[in-house]
This record gives structure tokens, C-alpha cells and sequence, in this order.
């Protein structure tokens, strides 16, 4: 194809992938959709994104960013085919100690800037719980989570600015490290916008302290609802935990049978517990938990007493997910999200839609935000069992939205969940988010197809433009 | 004054402190929002969204013919203590929303002196309390927004749950959009929980502040610099035994300082201090350390042009937020526009075709 010759030029052959197999390898990420892509290309720059956008809009070809593939909505999965633009290359770091802050290339992984950040007594909030593997870029366009947003916030909040190329190729650089840029928030509607909007290549980001102390407690419970109604006591209490993450009866003797960190496999649901701060501050907040915890049926307070205990509990939650291979060879996972008041009356609601389809489900999930993550382990190869997962999990989304939440909280739209937009949104909210594409990506050559169901612009009538509307029209 | 159309008559109403315009307007709902917008796009009049006035003074001085008061769109409608979140329509009072939310010791983290400041003005501004230094700014509060866009359709975007990554971020979007999208009528936004147990430690030098992690706020004063601390009993003691200061009891937060013009300083946080130094004589101010952004006001334009130059070369902004009319003297409100110019006109010609809503009030005359 006479594009990927124009890519190889500008790029160089070692750049550029056309090989079935590689192509392949680059057709979907974590998420079970794949697509398929004509070219895979590694960009060293913006120049190199800006020399590549250029191309694509030539020859009318879509462009899918993608970072490590860790996404779970297919949001770099490229379905409409085109070129995957890998960010990896871009993996510049530098670290300004006195402004807290960093500029780092997209393809930047998340630990490693916390973990260059940490010689300095600093850090990087967003901690999703793929951090060892999951870009900057990625965060950057999902707008990230991770157990510690329950205080700081999502990868949003922490974005000060944004290098990025937009259509036509420009280059611009949004925001910086003087607060309150003037001028409307582009950094922010980038920010989230799963690549739909252009391509991030660095990030300016906050870097937040240390935090002095921590008391890391992992607490097991007679019953779910005890443990979640205890989440929803230390909030009204008046605390913030830095974290607060609960895991079930399930999923925790899934971890415990491969990890054997010595996990209550005998509690109904279990609760991990962190807060920081000065000592002072944080030891009253731990008796606090403890006594709400008590209170709501707690069977086990376990403190981690020293770092490597911490990171031990810690590692339980973070590689939830991976131990699930023992159950099944296959997982969806959800990622719908409640007020924190409707988490006792959602999971019993989530538990009983399980039940009756006959699933194996687990739940780990980020309880202080009211983020679930039910989770449903089957085996792909067992005749219809597909779409039973499938009405399982559209039962489940419906009910989240029922008790006022919302698609997702952290883990994206994507393709996964684009036609449940209409489910979360009126048309005309739907319009209003199909104009802030069609503003920032005219000829809507950045990943297609995302975020937004087919027609959401409500009067893309029979191919007349709006701007063949005679003016005055109000539409 | 000329007579509004027939459908809005009933909408007519004085609007205290407001500019002159053809019409004042007061809505009591947001299809009466809609409903003046409409018009005044078919009918290409300039609106002028009035809060409480106490931000009037950024941008181009706007010449409306619509003055739109949001005071009667000013409802609390749920206030869920146990979830952090509060809906309030955005003619709300900074204040008494603060303070019934103070009953229940939580904090929507605005502005803490907000005069007669009202939510909507507060986003719309892009203002933020000075417990940003550790709690973020206003922007990081926005969990939903209800918006009429300057052709009259009512939207929503967000959510109201804490943390939310469905579809894309309208609410930040009109956080200091000073409108040009649309008019907010409704916001849910994430609290806090406010701690009773308050001190504020006056200390020597800013950097004493760093003996303890992450304080509220640091404000440096033509007086004093101060810091602001918040937790249980024991925490607090412990605060303000290593700030080894002066020690107050509660927060004695500072008004914003008061002069002929207004400034608002935006610098990396780093250079918080230096731009306290190069503050023109007689510049009274209020800075907050950890934040780089400076408050201030003066009698006069002396100076201006000097400290914007050594703003801008350092990658920040010198913005006028009040000055006496025709008193700019060719000083842009705005300094240097910001980049992306064309995305931005873009985006506000797909909310506000006809241009009314606050027209050459933003950077770049947008």
C-alpha cells in the first residue's frame, strides 16, 4: 500500500510493521475485541506523530494510539483498520523537584515515573492496578484511576499539561506548570478522550510528596454489606481514606490459593484499608476504621507492620485479576460505578443477577468511589455461554445506572461500551459530545468509532452538512 | 429599554448591580434559559450571565443587550453527605452553600471569602479557594454540569458519582469558559469532609511551611505569612508544634485585596516567592505558596508591563480581573492568547453558533 511506503520514509523501515503476524499481535488490547491494522508504526517524537498524522489524513486512514494495550474497552483496538501509532518509543522523563512536577513521554510506564520520582520524595497519584505495565499516554487518554483516586483524584487532576498533535499534523502544547492557563480547558477535554481527539506525546504531570506514614489494614467481614456499609461509615465519618478496596469471599481465595499471603479465606468479603498522612493523623484514623469496622461486623483487623507486609496485601489486590486463570480461561470484567450510598443495595442487586444466570462472578473493586469491578469467569468454548455473559453484564450496567451511576469509572468507553451510551445520555447530550469530536477532529481521523454510538449527531440528516444550512436555521 | 418578546415578558425583572442592557431578565428554570438564548441568537443579541457580580471585571468589558440573572436558578437539590456530593443550581451563594454544608462538616472547597459570589460565576470563572494547595482547585470538583448552549439546548455531561470516565469531560470543560459554550444551570459537585479542629500558624519565612507535609495553604501578605492546618486534635497539635509559630485558633483566611485594578499572578509554583519580589511597589497582594498563584491590586497600571513580560518569559499569566473603564490603556485583559486558538473558536461555534454569550470576553477575543 502506497501509505505505508510514505511511513517507512518518514519514520524509517525499523519503524514501521506490515507483517501479518505483527499486525495481528497489534489488532487488539486487553479488552476481547479485535480489529485489524494495515500498519503499526513507533513515532520517536511529535514531529515523527505530527509526519504520521499527515499520511493517515492523505490517505484518508485512521489513526489508533496505543500504549502497552492494557485497555479493557478497546479503545486501541483498531476497527476500522489504519495505522496503530505505538507510543512506546516516546520515553523521555525529565523531573522538576522544585515545581513537583514532570514532563514525560507518553510512552513513559506509570511505576517507572513514580519509582524516578521517589528519590526526590515525590510521586505520581494515579495508580491503576496495571501500573508496572500501563503508559502514561494510556493514562492520559483514559483518564486513569486506581485505588489511591479515592483522595487524589483521577489522571485528569493531575495533567497540568499536554503536548499533542492534533489534525492537520499541529503541534501545540496546552496548559503548564503556571496554574489556570486562560482560555478554555483543551487539556482537560484531551484529557479522557481515548485518542479520539489526537495524539498525546508528552504530558506534563503533578508529582505529589511521599506521604510521611501510612497504616495499611486489611479487615474481614461476616458479611458484603457489613464491609460496604463499613466504606460508607468512614466516608460519612469525615475521612478520605487514601484507599479503600474491597474484595470478596471469591476472588480472595482465588488470590490467597496463588499468592498464600495469609488472606482471611474464611471472611465473606474483605476490605483493604489505607490511609496516609502525618503520624498523628493517621494512627486516630486507623482506631477510627477499626472501631467502624468492628461495629459492622468484622471478624479480622490485620495492620501491616512493616513495608514488605504492605506491599504483600498490596500485591493481593493488584494481581486480583491475574489469579483468576485458575477458575476459567476467560473473564469480562466490568467497570460501572454507583454512589458510594447505593453500594449495599447494588451488590446484593449484582450477586442475584449472577445467581440466576448461573455465573461464576467475583467482585474486587475500588468501594470509596462506588467503583465495581464484577467480575465473571467463564470458559469461552462452552456453548452459549457468551451471550449469557453478555445479558449478565448488560443487567448489571443497567442496574448501576438505575441507582444513579454511570458506564465507567475508570476504565473507559472504548468500542466495549459505546452503544450503551445512549443508556447513560439523552440524544441531545450525546450531540453535544459528537460536536466536541467534530470540533477538535474535523475529519474524525483519530480513532473512530469510540466513545460514541453510530447517529449521535442528531442532525447528520441524508448527507447535508450543517453548514449548508441556510444561516439562521436553528437546528 | 425595549420590550422583550411576548413569550419572555413575564421574565422581566430588575437585576441589582447589574450593567445596562435593553432587557433584564430573570429565569426561574432552565427552559427559560433556553428560551432566552434562542431568541437572542435569532435575533443576534449579546447576554451578559449575571451571578453576583463579583467577578464582572475579567476580559473585555462586555456591551450587553440581554443582562440574564441567575439568582431564581439557585435550588440545593441533594445534598448526599454519605456519597461527597452536593446538585445546586448555579445561581446558588458560595456562602450559604458553604455554610450549610459547614453543619454537616464538609466543604465544596470555594472560594473562602466569597462575597456575594454565586457556583455558576465561581466555574464559570475558573476562580478557586485557596485550600487548593492541598485539596485542588474548583476544577477537580465538577462532577456533573447541566448546560443551555448558546442556541438554547439543554445538556448534561458527567456524572454524579465521584469518579467517572463516561464520554467526554464537558463539566471541566466549562470550568473559566466564562460561558462561551453555554450557560450553567446546574452543577453536582464533590465535597469534602472540613475537619472542626482548625489553626493557622503564622511562620517566619514560607519555606518554614515545609516542616509539615501538605498543609491546607500557605498565604504570604503585605503582614505575614501564614499557614493553614485542619484535622483531628492530635494532628493539628502536632502541626503547629513543628510549624513552631504564632498560633490562631480556626482559619483567618485573608479577603482578596482591593484596588482600582485587579490582578490575578499565575506563575510555576516554584517561583511563588521570586514573583512576590518583583511585585510592583505598591502592589498590594495575597500569594499562595505551593499554588504559584498571586492576588493582587493596585491604584494604577505602573508596572504592569514589566511584571507580564517576566511572567510570560517564565511560561505563566498576568490576568486583569478588575479595571476602572477605559482604564486598560491598550493592556490586553489577557496578556498572550493561548494556543489552539482555532480549536477553541471551533468548539465554541458548535455551542454558541450565533456568538451571545459573553462575545470577545475570552483570550484571543474569542
Amino acid at each position: 500500500m502506497g501509505y505505508v511506503d510514505d511511513l517507512r520514509q518518514a519514520l524509517g523501515d525499523d519503524n514501521v510493521l506490515e507483517e501479518p503476524i505483527e499486525l495481528h499481535i497489534y489488532s487488539k488490547d486487553a479488552s476481547l475485541m479485535r480489529g485489524h491494522a494495515n500498519a503499526v508504526v513507533f513515532p520517536k517524537n511529535a514531529d515523527d506523530v505530527a509526519r504520521i498524522v499527515r499520511i493517515a489524513e492523505a490517505n484518508k486512514v485512521p489513526i489508533v494510539a496505543r500504549g502497552a494495550g492494557t485497555g479493557l474497552a478497546a479503545g486501541a483496538s483498531p476497527t476500522e483498520g489504519g495505522i496503530v501509532v505505538v507510543t512506546t518509543a516516546m520515553n523521555s522523563m525529565e523531573i522538576d523537584v522544585e515545581n513537583r512536577t514532570a514532563w514525560v513521554g507518553a510512552g513513559v510506564i506509570n511505576l517507572d515515573l513514580s519509582d524516578a520520582a521517589s528519590p526526590y520524595g515525590l510521586q505520581f497519584a494515579p495508580d491503576p492496578s496495571s501500573q508496572s505495565a500501563c503508559t502514561i499516554g494510556g493514562n492520559v487518554a483514559n483518564n486513569s484511576g486506581g485505588p489511591h483516586c479515592l483522595s487524589e483524584g483521577s489522571t485528569t487532576s493531575h495533567v497540568l499539561g499536554l503536548e499533542v498533535v492534533l489534525a492537520g499534523g499541529d503541534v501545540v502544547i496546552l496548559g503548564g506548570q503556571a496554574p489556570d492557563p486562560p482560555g478554555l480547558d483543551l487539556k482537560g477535554l484531551i484529557v479522557g478522550s481515548e485518542g479520539t481527539m489526537g495524539i498525546v506525546t508528552r504530558a506534563l504531570v503533578r508529582l505529589i510528596p511521599l506521604d510521611p506514614d501510612v497504616r495499611t489494614m486489611l479487615i474481614g467481614f461476616s458479611s458484603v454489606e457489613g464491609a460496604a456499609a463499613a466504606v460508607s461509615q468512614v466516608i460519612a465519618a469525615g475521612m478520605v481514606p487514601a484507599a479503600l478496596e474491597l474484595m470478596d469471599q471469591r476472588m480472595v481465595e482465588a488470590v490467597e490459593n496463588w499468592l498464600h499471603a495469609g488472606l482471611p479465606t474464611d471472611a465473606a468479603a474483605v476490605l483493604l484499608a489505607e490511609v496516609v498522612g502525618e503520624t498523628e493523623g493517621v494512627e486516630a484514623e486507623a482506631e477510627l476504621i477499626t472501631e467502624i469496622a468492628v461495629s459492622n461486623g468484622a471478624t479480622s483487623v490485620e495492620v501491616a507492620e512493616t513495608q514488605e507486609h504492605r506491599a504483600l496485601l498490596w500485591k493481593g489486590r493488584k494481581s486480583a485479576f491475574g489469579a483468576i486463570a485458575q477458575l476459567a480461561p476467560d473473564y469480562y470484567l466490568h467497570d460501572a460505578v454507583v454512589p458510594r450510598t447505593k453500594l449495599v443495595e447494588t451488590m446484593k442487586a449484582v450477586y442475584e443477577i449472577a445467581d440466576r444466570y448461573d455465573l461464576t462472578m467475583l467482585n474486587v473493586f475500588h468501594a470509596g468511589d462506588g467503583n465495581l469491578h464484577p467480575l465473571i469467569a467463564f470458559d469461552a468454548s462452552e456453548p452459549d455461554i457468551n451471550k449469557k455473559v453478555h445479558d449478565a453484564g448488560d443487567e448489571i450496567v443497567a442496574i448501576c445506572l438505575k441507582n444513579g451511576g454511570a458506564l465507567s469509572g475508570e476504565h473507559g468507553i472504548g468500542l466495549e461500551k459505546r452503544d450503551m451510551m445512549r443508556a447513560n445520555f439523552t440524544e441531545l447530550d450525546l450531540d453535544a459530545q459528537a460536536r466536541l469530536k467534530e470540533a477538535v477532529d474535523p475529519e474524525g481521523v483519530f480513532n473512530p468509532n469510540k466513545i460514541l454510538p453510530a447517529g449521535s449527531r442528531c442532525f447528520d440528516f441524508g448527507g447535508v452538512r450543517r453548514q449548508e444550512l441556510p444561516e439562521g436555521v436553528w437546528v | 429599554m425595549t420590550a422583550p418578546p411576548v413569550h419572555l415578558a413575564r421574565l422581566e425583572s430588575e437585576v441589582p448591580a447589574a450593567p445596562d442592557a435593553s432587557l433584564k431578565l430573570l429565569p426561574r428554570n432552565p427552559q427559560d434559559v433556553a428560551s432566552i438564548l434562542r431568541y437572542a441568537s435569532e435575533k443576534r443579541m449579546n447576554v451578559q450571565v449575571w451571578g453576583g457580580g463579583t467577578r464582572s471585571g475579567y476580559g473585555a468589558p462586555p456591551d450587553p443587550d440581554i443582562v440574564m440573572s441567575m439568582q431564581d436558578l439557585g435550588k440545593v437539590e441533594k445534598w448526599e453527605p454519605d456519597d461527597l456530593t452536593l446538585v445546586v443550581g448555579a445561581g446558588a451563594s458560595v456562602e450559604e452553600v458553604e455554610l450549610m454544608l459547614s453543619e454537616g462538616n464538609q466543604t465544596a472547597v470555594l472560594p473562602e471569602v466569597p462575597g456575594a459570589s454565586t457556583i455558576g460565576g465561581v466555574i464559570a470563572t475558573g476562580a478557586s479557594g485557596f485550600r487548593r494547595t492541598r485539596l485542588y482547585g474548583t476544577r477537580e470538583r465538577i462532577l456533573e454540569a447541566t448546560v443551555v448552549t448558546g442556541d438554547g439546548r439543554i445538556v448534561r455531561g458527567g456524572g454524579r458519582v465521584v469518579k467517572n470516565v463516561t464520554g467526554y469531560d464537558l463539566p471541566r470543560l466549562m470550568v473559566g469558559a466564562f460561558g462561551s459554550l453555554g450557560v450553567l444551570v446546574s452543577v453536582c459537585l464533590k465535597l469534602w469532609p472540613a475537619p472542626p479542629h482548625r489553626a493557622t500558624v503564622t511562620v517566619a519565612t514560607a519555606d518554614d511551611a515545609q516542616r509539615v507535609v501538605r498543609p491546607l495553604a500557605v498565604l504570604e501578605d503585605r503582614e505575614s505569612i501564614r499557614v493553614f492546618v485542619w484535622g483531628t486534635p492530635a494532628e493539628v497539635a502536632a502541626k503547629a508544634a513543628k510549624l513552631d509559630g504564632e498560633v490562631d485558633e480556626g482559619h483567618l483566611w485573608p479577603s482578596d485585596p482591593e484596588g482600582a485594578f485587579g490582578w490575578s499572578l499565575r506563575v510555576p509554583p516554584a517561583l511563588t516567592k521570586e514573583a512576590v519580589g518583583r511585585l510592583p511597589d505598591g502592589w498590594d497582594f495575597v500569594a499562595l505558596h505551593g499554588v504559584g498563584e498571586l492576588r493582587a491590586a493596585s491604584g494604577d497600571l505602573d508596572g504592569a508591563w514589566d511584571i507580564r513580560e517576566w511572567i510570560e518569559s517564565v511560561g505563566g499569566h498576568l490576568v486583569v480581573t478588575q479595571a476602572p473603564a477605559d482604564g486598560l490603556d491598550g493592556f490586553d485583559p489577557w496578556g498572550a492568547p493561548p494556543s489552539a486558538l482555532d480549536v477553541q473558536r471551533r468548539l465554541i461555534a458548535e455551542f454558541d453558533p450565533a456568538r451571545v454569550i459573553n462575545p470577545g470576553r475570552l483570550p484571543g477575543g474569542l
